[in-house]
């Protein structure tokens, strides 16, 4: 049981990274527009399949 | 030209529909009148048909496929005329644009007919397109652009007329500094929530270890190990994210005021305290987890209620930036916009017809009609000609007038009104929230109940006597009766703005539950602000003709007639020639017709024998007259009036339902709105005409002071009422100034939504009543479990999470709007 004694420290050390990564994701506005974001990612899909259908006319 | 669907009428009695074509911008059916038969492409409106032609020379026609691949809104586009140049006034400029940190310039938008992923695609592809921009986001939800740009290569205007033309009018929003600290204070309390919800998890793990028999367990060590462990995580979630409460109940207990935050801040701190001292004695019980738990639910709740409050502002300063803040200023090389605040005392404004008077000032050419009725409540519209005074804030209706401005932005009559608006925000009583009222009974309830515990036990041992007191302050930890108010509220007001209602806060949702009096306004409130045919008098077969001669008039009597008046196509109408001020005549089937001013239609003759009572009876009731007269004989007499909306009665029966007392209070003639309450069947306690702005204020301030008074107005006249009264309700079509001032913005036409919202604010107060019950009834059960001494930390971490699930669940099941 002794291991807990490195791996308690380890979990909460850890944690703390994780905190600190969320930290700067809100500091960074990562939170602020939920909505836009996931439409955008459909937009570049466009794009890419435009792209793409070009490609094989050229 | 005869619609197509009219060619089909089958004489069978069968009618076929030929479908109208589909706009090829916008997919709308394109009206009969624009369809040209050979074109390729059909569309509804001039705007759809520039912003199709715009999209294909600047190769952005894959904006219908993205539209289509996401499902976006197909509507018709937005287009003005607006130059911006007063997007490049220096003074302007100083309010809105920031300077970014390698020289560039970064500003933000506001945009009107953004509806869908599509319309953030060519937004976002427009900006790309235009020299000088580096950056350009769309943010959909608050309908706003998040422009960065090299000031010396992009002009501001360009841009905007550009984004204009594609169908987005822009508008700049003056108060976006105090929108940015905002969005800075919801950063840091979700940044808070989230180290609290880190540390809850851990603790909570690191119990569930001490719960399920470390205990017991035969490593003292590690039991130790566990316990300063917990107290490590615990430490920040405590003493960082739950200084929000600390600071707020400090304040409150300073001030002497009830606050919700006391009894939350004294469970926190005791169970911390005492947790910390068990700790370094290592013995004795630990509450980190609940007290974990209990910061993470708290700042939940807080958070939900500010972003939802904050939703509401957002929307309400949305609409507030639709509001023109430009006008055309003439200069010596031609017209240019200026803001409007920056139109220095003497230049000569050009306002056309349908748009606001931006100044005070004297009338230099044109003679036109105004609608005065947002300013002074009257209902009748005004006329004007040169040398007259005009007012910033009326409408001009009819044609083009050039103004010599006397005084602008804060100067003007609306300016100081508004200006006397902050005066009145002061005046509006502050009072303790139920929340907040029902706190300050808890905390001497639960210290008492402490004491009583502590001398209970004492005698039997000093340390189960503390340690009980402790597990009963922990436990009545109001965290429930806490969240009760913002999530309640919160459901509330996300559900009353997909209603069409806009609430500011949450405090007027109570306020409104709770309201004895309801005090209307008459113009553009009970009415419809818009003129109507009120009675006729003399040959009903004249009504076509007046409708065809009227249909070439622009002066609002003229449009109402033509509007209101049956309308036959067969009636020939030629040359129709309008004097301003008076009336219009024309030749109607042959003969000569006038319509207009008594004066205008009978020359010096008086009105006939038939219509003497008719119009005795009309002047009565403050209607006013128009005749018609055939051949230079008075044929028939007519009387407009501004016509009650059609839901008004309706709404006013169901809120006197509700036992509530109404009251009118009017800027028009005391006959007019004695009139208007007599068709309504007088449902009004008190029915008051010809009160000032001023007045109007002083009098809900009065009654504001007896009891909760509701007033609902929509001109510059009432908003100082609004701002008085202990909630002020703002109709749709309101001006800028009542909008600003008014707690609750109704986004729909009508009465109808006053219904609602009235009966959604009494259920959201019985929801937020019933969660409260809920949560002090869990309260009681730890509490007597506590000062019996049978209450554990295992059972105060089930006990309080449940009660604040029975919360959450009361509040966004609850049916409210």
């Amino acid at each position: 049981m002794s291991v807990l004694f490195v791996l308690l420290p380890l979990g909460i050390l850890l944690s703390a990274g994780a905190t600190v990564a969320y930290i700067w994701a809100v500091k960074r506005g990562q939170f602020d527009d939920t909505q836009t974001p996931a439409l955008r990612i459909l937009m570049d899909d466009e794009e890419h399949r435009r792209a793409a259908t070009t490609d094989v006319k050229d | 030209m005869s619609a197509p669907a009219e060619r089909w009428n089958e004489p069978s009695g069968v009618r076929l529909h030929l479908p109208l074509p589909a706009c090829a911008h916008c997919g709308l059916e394109v009206p009969a009148g624009r369809i040209e038969p050979d074109a390729a492409r059909q569309f509804c409106c001039d705007g759809c048909s520039t912003v199709f032609a715009l999209l294909r020379s600047s190769e952005l026609e894959d904006y219908y496929q993205v539209r289509d691949r996401l499902g976006g809104k197909r509507e018709a586009a937005i287009v003005t005329q607006r130059t911006y140049e007063d997007f490049d006034d220096e003074a302007l400029q100083a309010l809105v644009v920031t300077r970014g940190p390698a020289g560039d310039s970064r500003v933000r938008f506001h945009l009107e007919g953004l509806h869908c992923g599509a319309c953030v695609w060519l937004v976002e592809k427009v900006c790309q397109k235009v020299p000088g921009v580096l950056e350009a986001r769309v943010d959909l939800g608050r309908q706003q652009l998040s422009l960065v740009y090299t000031a010396e290569a992009l002009k501001l205007s360009t841009l905007a007329k550009r984004l204009d033309r594609f169908g987005y009018p822009c508008h700049v929003n003056v108060g976006d500094p105090a929108d940015s600290a905002a969005r800075e204070q919801d950063k840091k309390l979700l940044i808070r929530m989230g180290v609290a919800a880190a540390a809850a998890g851990n603790a909570m793990l690191m119990a569930f270890a001490l719960y399920s028999g470390l205990a017991q367990g035969v490593d003292r060590e590690i039991w130790t190990l566990f316990r300063w462990g917990s107290l490590l995580v615990t430490v920040p979630a405590v003493l960082w994210c739950g200084s929000v409460f600390f600071q707020r109940a400090w304040m409150a207990l300073r001030a002497r005021t009830p606050h919700m935050d006391i009894p939350i801040s004294l469970g926190i701190l005791a169970g911390f305290i005492w947790g910390a001292v068990n700790t370094v004695r290592g013995s004795g019980e630990i509450y980190f987890d609940t007290l974990g738990v209990l910061t993470f639910l708290l700042l939940v709740g807080r958070y939900i209620q500010q972003r939802s409050q904050r939703r509401s502002l957002d929307d309400a300063a949305l609409l507030q930036s639709l509001a023109p803040s430009s006008a055309r200023v003439e200069t010596e090389t031609g017209t240019r916009e200026l803001p409007i605040g920056a139109i220095p005392v003497g230049a000569v404004v050009v306002v056309q017809a349908g748009e606001v008077l931006p100044v005070d000032g004297v009338v230099l050419t044109g003679s036109s009609t105004l609608n005065v009725a947002l300013l002074t409540g009257e209902s009748m519209p005004e006329e004007v000609g040169e040398g007259q005074n005009v007012f910033a804030g009326t409408l001009n209706l009819q044609s083009e007038l050039r103004i010599c401005a006397s005084a602008s932005g804060q100067s003007t009559r609306v300016g100081q009104l508004v200006k006397s608006l902050e005066h009145s925000a002061l005046l509006r009583p502050k009072i303790a929230l139920l929340a907040d009222r029902v706190a300050a009974y808890f905390v001497v309830l639960v210290t008492a109940l402490a004491a009583f515990t502590v001398w209970l036990w004492w005698s039997t041992s000093p340390e189960r006597a503390v340690e009980n007191a402790i597990a009963l302050l922990v436990v009545s930890c109001p965290c429930a009766l806490a969240m009760a108010t913002p999530l309640a509220i919160s459901s509330a007001l996300g559900r009353a703005a997909r209603a069409g209602i806009l609430i500011k806060s949450g405090e007027a949702v109570e306020r409104l539950a709770q309201a004895e009096e309801v005090v209307f306004d008459k113009t553009g409130t009970l009415t419809g602000g818009q003129l109507g045919l009120a009675g006729w008098c003399g040959d009903e077969s004249l009504k076509t003709w007046v409708q065809a001669l009227e249909a070439h008039s622009t002066h609002p009597v003229g449009r109402a007639l033509a509007a209101h008046l049956p309308r036959d196509p067969d009636v020939q109408v030629c040359d129709a020639k309008a004097t301003l001020g008076s009336g219009i005549e024309g030749t109607v089937n042959g003969r000569n017709v006038r319509v207009g001013k008594l004066t205008f239609a009978l020359g010096n003759a008086g009105l006939p024998e038939f219509a003497l009572n008719f119009a005795e009876a009309s002047r009565r009731l403050g209607r006013s007259l128009v005749a018609v007269s055939v051949d230079g004989a008075v044929a028939a007499v007519a009387s407009l009036e501004d016509p009650l909306r059609k839901d008004a009665q309706d709404c006013l029966t169901k809120l006197q339902g509700f036992g509530l007392k109404l009251a009118v209070l009017s800027g028009d003639q005391q006959s007019v709105v004695q009139s208007v309450a007599q068709a309504l069947g007088n449902p009004f306690a008190d029915v008051r005409g010809e009160v000032s702005p001023e007045g109007k204020r002083d009098a809900l301030a009065l009654r504001a002071s007896g009891g909760h008074v509701v007033m609902v107005g929509d001109g510059v006249n009432d908003a100082g009422a609004l701002a008085a009264a202990s909630v002020g309700v703002a109709v749709h079509g309101g001006a800028e100034a009542s909008l600003k001032v008014a707690d609750v913005y109704v986004t729909k036409e009508g009465l109808g939504p006053l219904v609602q919202l009235f009966r959604g604010a009494r259920r959201t107060l019985a929801v937020i009543r019933r969660g409260m019950a809920f949560s002090l009834f869990y309260n009681a059960i730890s509490i007597v479990l506590a000062m019996t001494g049978h209450l554990n930390p295992l059972i105060a971490a089930i006990l309080m999470p449940l009660s604040s699930i029975t919360v959450i669940f009361n509040a966004y099941r609850s049916r409210t709007f």
